[in-house]
């Protein structure tokens, strides 16, 4: 049957079609769009992205040298003397002397550089652990399913001892430095990663569009490389962003114990509130500005870290 | 006087409108179908009637739907109303993060259920009016046994309690033909098979010998032999009750084997509205053939090329510039993109300006 | 087991004209029932299927019916090999699928292939058209890139989509469009055989007959064999030449679609035939209904002698002790059934 032309029938299904267009898009669009509505979302990033600003402009920004003991004249250890905030000194100057707003702005590039670094290292060696397991276990046959065992038992009997703890053996094996916490921090987050990937590969391994694979003939090395692995990232890479806080935290509990840098010129939150401890009673800002910044920080990227597994997965989503 | 009265219902979520402008009557004693594809609105419709689509931003009323379920933990029916607001993206508009701005009226006895509050709207909710889902596993709590789930709605609505609940609740089951029903009452959702956790829905929304029950694709999630079990014990319940029933389907096939009237919806809107036979003997609408003509029938030679309307619904225009079907009709002329086309007739009414012509 | 195909199947006892392309002889896929915390061990199985032979002449299609939990799309599995057939055999042009493995059995798997329910499921969503089409044909190392990209919009044609789709994703189209990419992707490398499981019981009514249609008209113009898979009688005796009945596990009808529907002789056929609704009230109100009673027995442990005697109307003493055979009742009309009903 020859259809009619209908000219403005055309004109009104084009305004329809650009209309629906401009309200879908990419998927990952979608997913910002739905972010950038979330109150959480958007509180979350105002935190980290000040954060982040402040920890790369740091040195620039910061007002004086964190390291030097410019005003050490004006503190008196044993009389409990700290000249607190002051025009000059906006939070005022630590048990050296030194300008407490400096240590802070400067401290946050090494607070955020462990917590990445901590993390990548959970990640890729974590991901790595689970990625091999899943893969063994879906198609390695029975060899493939024993390799998986012993993976994931492991990773289960590392789960069981408590992170800090694991992070502190891993401290006392290295000695105290900046790389030990990291690598500590990271090594306790690395079964959290594994067991998360390996789930999320299961689940897309029992999916229609991977039985599809195997029907076309698809190598099994490529099913997972090229159709697994793409669409389990999602929920790990979220995570990453709240183990990002819990790094901090861990990082910052670690230098707290004293296994963090030794280097007592370079500022880190974790080491500035050990050192403020023994002023708690004299001098307690000296503590409460790197925890309320710790707290603050590890805030941000969980809330954003819950945003964003709340915006990539739609079951979660709630309706307001 | 017709038990049920919608007219114009309105439902929009944001700026998408998913139900536009529907009206329709449901008597006592009597099966009326709303029947459509999946975003025609016909769910929507059945959920506004209901009072379970999450409030919009009206002045008043927020955050309702969320409330419904926490304030009511117990009673089947209304725990029924949690898994609404999950079907409320797959049927509806895809705006989220708003709820729906409902208007229009819903006269049920002489009272518009839209104008209710919550709280009396929850009081007839069950008891007047109840709801029958699509997917019984999901709108029943899968902690909870079964005969706990009727036991609640005994006690809310009919003031029952202890072994006079549990009498009832067995003889409800025993209705829905349940066999050994005493057994099954401390059974869990999940030890039962499909047909029978529609058949323990379909207990729990009698419970109180509704005047209304709304069915939403009752059937769709089960097998046609299970299929045809539950519209035998539908029909058996409006033959011997006089309860009402408002069947939303899909099924063409279920429409003329249950319902005394029908109401064709397209695009958020009534398209062809008719008694069953009149309807199937003679449909009117473009959309109403085409839908005729999609589905193989068990009589026809095979391999026969179906005639099936083509496109999709997303190939759509806006009810105010003209026909809404317009770009997949095959008789599609000048005059149907002038402007709305108006609902004509009264007992066979459609929404056609070609009607004439295809007559 | 041997892995090479066999040169020459035996076809002796096919009562149909012509050979059978697809031929299945007494296939099983019992799935073992597993307990025990430390030590695992096998306490049962559930006989998905249970010895199910069928044979599909070239160019014919077959359509395997039954309620879920009847075992079809294992079935349907089994024969191409994507769930593991615990006894029978599958022949397809003669070469044993069954004896098939590894890389052999992966590039056999270009002449069979499959169509799915759920076709947003199906379709990789990080994956666009170009690179859904393209590559069964890069993995079986076929033509280069130009002409795979050629071939992949002459498959779009067919199925009725514009190559302007390419470089779009599958969350972009309707369903009924990803059914016709999912068809695509299966007619890419010009298969022999395509199972179609439940190809259109995910889809809207106006969309089910675009691809009830398409899937016709595409056989014809590929020379394809279908074995279907679904629920719905009514689509499953307008796709098909030849229908089979499937009740836990086993075959219990098989015939001609139109002798199956004209004339059923099983009476879980009869109760399917009279189950399904009619989309006409003059029918419906005149249908003589045969509701059964029940709900289907669990497949780990079927009923004694026939597996359907427990929602059987007709059931007698001999049901429970006997397993009906397969005969056949009238030419090319088999039914496992003690009664001529």
């Amino acid at each position: 049957m020859t259809i009619a032309r209908i000219e403005k029938l055309d004109r009104l299904i084009e305004a329809s079609v650009s209309a629906r267009e401009a309200q879908t898009g990419s998927l990952l669009r979608q997913s910002l769009r739905r972010l950038k509505r979330s109150p959480m979302a958007v509180t979350g990033g105002v935190i980290v992205g000040l954060f982040v600003v402040v920890a790369v402009l740091g040195p620039f920004i910061a007002p004086y040298d964190p390291t030097a003991q410019t005003w050490g004249k004006e503190v008196f250890l044993n009389r409990n003397i700290f000249p607190g905030p002051r025009a000059e000194n906006w939070f005022g100057l630590d048990h050296l002397g030194r300008d407490m707003f400096s240590r802070m702005i400067v401290g946050a590039r090494q607070t955020l550089l462990v917590g990445i670094v901590a993390t990548l290292i959970g990640f890729v060696a974590g991901a790595a652990l689970g990625g091999v397991a899943a893969a063994a276990g879906t198609f390695g046959g029975r060899w493939g399913e024993r390799v998986e065992a012993v993976i994931m038992r492991t990773v289960d009997v590392a789960l069981a001892i408590p992170m800090l703890l694991l992070a502190l053996s891993v401290a006392a094996l290295l000695g105290p430095s900046l790389s030990t916490v990291m690598i500590a921090v990271g090594v306790a987050q690395i079964p959290i990663f594994a067991r998360l990937l390996r789930g999320s590969m299961l689940a897309q391994a029992h999916s229609d569009y991977v039985l599809a694979a195997i029907s076309l003939g698809v190598p099994k090395g490529r099913i997972v490389v090229s159709h697994i692995l793409p669409n389990s990232l999602g929920p790990v890479i979220v995570q990453a962003t709240l183990v990002l806080a819990t790094a901090i935290i861990e990082a910052a509990a670690l230098s707290y114990l004293g296994l963090g840098n030794p280097d007592p010129g370079s500022p880190e939150w974790g080491t500035m509130l050990a050192d403020a401890q023994r002023f708690l009673s004299g001098a307690p800002q000296l503590a409460i500005y790197p925890a309320v910044g710790i707290i603050v920080t590890a805030l941000g990227f969980t809330l954003l870290g819950e945003a964003m597994r709340e915006s990539l997965d739609p079951r979660l989503r709630r309706q307001e | 006087m017709a038990l049920l009265e919608v007219e114009d219902l309105r439902v929009a979520f944001g700026n998408s409108t998913a139900v536009d402008g529907v009206s329709f009557t449901v008597e006592e004693g009597k099966i009326v179908g709303l029947v459509g594809e999946s975003g025609c609105g016909k769910s929507v419709t059945s959920l506004a009637v209901m009072g379970l689509l999450p409030k919009g931003r009206g002045p008043k009323r927020s955050k309702q739907p969320v409330q419904v379920a926490a304030a009511e933990p117990a009673g089947g029916v209304v725990k029924a109303a949690v898994a609404a607001p999950q079907a409320v993206p797959a049927t509806g508009g895809r705006s989220r993060g708003g709820g729906a701005d409902v208007s229009g009226r819903a006269v049920f006895d002489g009272t518009d259920l839209l104008t209710l509050t919550p709280s009396a709207m929850r009081r007839r909710r069950g008891k007047d009016i109840a709801m029958v889902f699509q997917d019984p596993l999901s709108s029943l709590n899968p902690v909870v046994p079964v005969g706990r789930q009727i036991t609640e709605v005994l006690e809310r609505h009919r003031g029952l309690k202890g072994a006079k609940a549990n009498q009832e609740a067995a003889n409800l089951l025993d209705r829905v033909g349940i066999p050994d029903p005493t057994r099954r009452l401390k059974e869990y959702p999940h030890q039962l098979s499909g047909g029978m956790r529609q058949r323990v829905l379909i207990a729990i929304a009698v419970a109180c010998a509704p005047r209304l029950l709304i069915a939403d694709e009752p059937t769709t999630a089960l097998d046609v032999t299970i299929q045809a079990q539950i519209l035998e014990l539908l029909k058996d319940l409006v033959d011997h009750e006089g309860t009402a029933l408002l069947m939303i389907t899909h099924d063409l096939g279920v429409v003329a084997g249950m319902c005394d009237s029908v109401n064709v919806l397209y695009s958020g809107r009534v398209v062809e509205s008719a008694p069953v036979r009149e309807l199937f003997a003679r449909p009117t609408h473009p959309y109403t053939i085409g839908l005729l003509g999609s589905i193989p029938k068990l009589d026809l030679p095979i391999h026969e090329p179906l005639t099936p309307i083509r496109g999709s619904i997303a190939d759509v225009i806006r009810w105010r510039d003209g026909c809404a079907f317009a770009p997949r009709c095959d008789r599609v002329a000048e005059a149907c993109v002038e402007g709305e086309p108006a609902l004509v007739g009264s007992l066979h009414a459609h929404r056609c300006v070609l009607a004439e012509e295809i007559a | 087991m041997s892995t090479e195909p066999q040169d020459e199947a035996p076809q002796a006892q096919s009562p149909d004209a012509g050979p059978a392309l697809l031929e299945v002889e007494d296939l099983k896929v019992h799935f073992p029932i597993r307990r025990g915390v430390v030590v695992e061990r096998t306490v049962g199985a559930v006989r998905a299927v249970d010895g199910v032979g069928l044979k599909v002449p070239q160019g014919g299609t077959y359509g395997l019916v039954g309620e879920s939990g009847c075992g079809k799309t294992t079935f349907g599995r089994a024969v191409l090999r994507l769930e593991e057939p615990t006894a029978g055999r599958v022949t397809l042009g003669g070469d044993d699928v069954t004896a098939l493995k590894g890389e052999k059995l992966r590039k056999f798997r270009s002449r069979m292939q499959m169509v799915f329910q759920d076709p947003l499921g199906s379709l990789n969503p990080r994956h666009n058209v170009d690179m859904l089409l393209s590559e069964p044909l890069k993995v079986h190392g076929v033509g280069s890139k130009e002409e795979r990209r050629k071939l992949a919009i002459e498959t779009l044609d067919a199925v009725g989509l514009p190559k302007t789709v390419l470089e779009r994703f599958p969350h972009e189209f309707s369903g009924g469009q990803r059914q016709r990419l999912g068809i695509a992707r299966a007619l890419m490398l010009r298969p022999d055989l395509i199972v179609c499981d439940e190809p259109v019981s995910a889809l809207d009514v106006s969309i089910q007959a675009q691809v009830m249609n398409l899937l016709d008209e595409l056989q014809d113009e590929f020379g394809l064999t279908y074995l279907v898979i679904a629920h719905d009688l009514a689509v499953v005796r307008h796709l098909s030449d030849r229908v089979g009945v499937m009740y836990l596990g086993k075959l219990v009808e098989e015939a001609d679609s139109e002798s199956i529907y004209e004339n059923p002789q099983h009476p879980y056929t009869k109760a399917l035939l009279s189950a399904v609704p009619q989309p006409d009230p003059e029918k419906e109100a005149t249908r003589e209904r045969i509701i059964l009673k029940g709900d289907l027995p669990s497949p780990a442990n079927p009923p004694s002698g026939c597996r359907f005697r427990t929602r059987c109307p007709w059931a007698q003493d001999i049901c429970a002790e006997v397993e009906p055979e397969w005969r056949e009742t009238e030419a090319g009309h088999k039914v496992a059934c003690h009664f001529d009903l």
